[in-house]
C-alpha cells in the first residue's frame, strides 16, 4: 500500500472505505508503518520451471487447524506466534481466529483468503511440482518489530526454506 | 543457518511500540487510553470507548442478583499469577464479556 501527502491520492484511499477515517488513524498512530512502494522486494527469477518447483503458501489470515491453540486476537501488542497447517488439509480442518478483517466471506468459502484447494489443485494437475507439507500462517496484527522478526519473519522463513525445501512461496495478507 | 532479516529503522523507529512505551515511561495516560480504545474499537476510537462501557455494564450486570461466585478461585488467581498473566486475562475479560453482552461489533471470532 502506497502513502502519500498527495490530495489525490489521499482522497482516494478512503474512498469507499468500509471504515472511514481508519487511515487517518492508522497514519496518526503509527507513522511509518505502511509499506511504501520503494519498500518493494526485487523479484528473483525462477531457478527452474514453475511445474518443477515445490510451492509455499505464508498467509495472515488467522487460519489453522481446529484443535490448536487460538490466535491471540485479544493482546494488545499482537500474537507472535505462528502455525503450521498441513497442506493436505480440508477446509473444514481448519478454523479462523482473528478480529481484523470481516470473516464471513471466508467462512463460506476459506479459499478466499486462503487458497489451499486451489493450491492442492495446482500441484494435482501438474502445474506446480508440489507442495511443501505445511503452510504457515499468522495473525497480522503485532505491534513489536523485534519479535516480528526474530519470532515470525525468521522463524518461518528458516522453516519454508530450509525444512520445507520450497522453490517458491506465495505471501498473501487477509 | 539462521536467515536474517532487516526491518528497515523508518519501522523500527516509529511503529506503534516504541510511541506506547514513550507514553508509559511519561505517564501519558491519555495516549495510552486511546491506544486501548483504538485497538477494542478496531480503529475507531468512539466505538472503542463504548465497547469499554458494554464489557462493564455486562459484567455489573451479572452481579446485580448477588450471586454465588467463586472468590477463592479469584483470590488464588490474583494472588498466585504473575501481573503479566493477570493483565492478559484483563483483555481477555473484555472481549468475554463484550462477546457475552450479544452485542460483537469486530469482523472476527476470538
Amino acid at each position: 500500500m502506497a502513502t502519500s501527502n498527495n490530495t489525490e491520492s489521499s482522497r482516494s484511499e478512503t474512498d469507499g472505505q468500509m471504515r472511514p477515517g481508519l487511515w487517518h488513524v492508522v497514519n496518526e498512530r503509527y507513522p511509518g508503518s505502511m509499506i511504501r512502494k520503494d519498500d518493494a522486494v526485487e523479484l528473483v527469477p525462477l531457478a527452474k520451471p514453475i511445474s518443477e518447483c515445490r510451492v509455499s503458501f505464508v498467509s495472515t489470515s488467522g487460519v489453522q487447524p481446529r484443535g490448536t491453540m487460538p490466535f491471540d486476537t485479544v493482546h494488545p501488542v499482537g500474537d507472535y506466534t505462528f502455525r503450521r497447517v498441513p497442506s493436505s488439509s480440508h477446509p473444514d480442518d481448519l478454523e479462523i481466529h482473528q478480529l481484523k478483517y470481516i470473516t464471513s466471506g471466508a467462512n463460506r468459502d476459506l479459499n478466499c483468503v486462503f487458497p489451499i484447494q486451489r493450491l492442492q489443485e495446482l500441484a494435482a494437475e501438474g502445474i506446480v511440482g508440489g507442495l511443501t507439507e505445511n503452510f504457515y500462517t499468522f495473525i497480522g496484527y503485532n505491534m513489536a518489530p523485534e519479535l516480528l522478526e526474530a519470532t515470525l519473519a525468521e522463524n518461518i522463513a528458516e522453516a519454508v526454506v530450509e525444512s520445507e525445501r520450497a522453490d517458491v512461496v506465495v505471501l498473501a495478507p487477509a | 543457518m539462521a536467515l536474517r532479516f532487516e526491518l528497515p529503522s523508518r519501522l523500527r523507529d516509529f511503529m506503534s511500540l516504541q510511541y506506547l512505551k514513550d507514553a508509559a515511561e511519561s505517564g501519558d495516560k491519555e495516549a495510552m487510553i486511546r491506544y486501548v480504545r483504538l485497538h477494542f474499537g478496531d480503529g475507531n476510537e468512539k466505538v472503542g470507548a463504548q465497547e469499554i462501557d458494554k464489557a462493564w455494564s455486562e459484567a455489573l450486570k451479572l452481579m446485580l442478583d448477588v450471586p454465588e461466585t467463586d472468590r477463592q478461585f479469584i483470590l488464588d488467581t490474583v494472588g498466585s499469577q504473575s501481573p503479566e498473566t493477570l493483565a492478559h486475562l484483563f483483555f481477555q475479560l473484555h472481549f468475554y464479556f463484550v462477546q457475552r453482552s450479544g452485542d460483537w461489533i469486530h469482523d472476527g471470532n476470538l
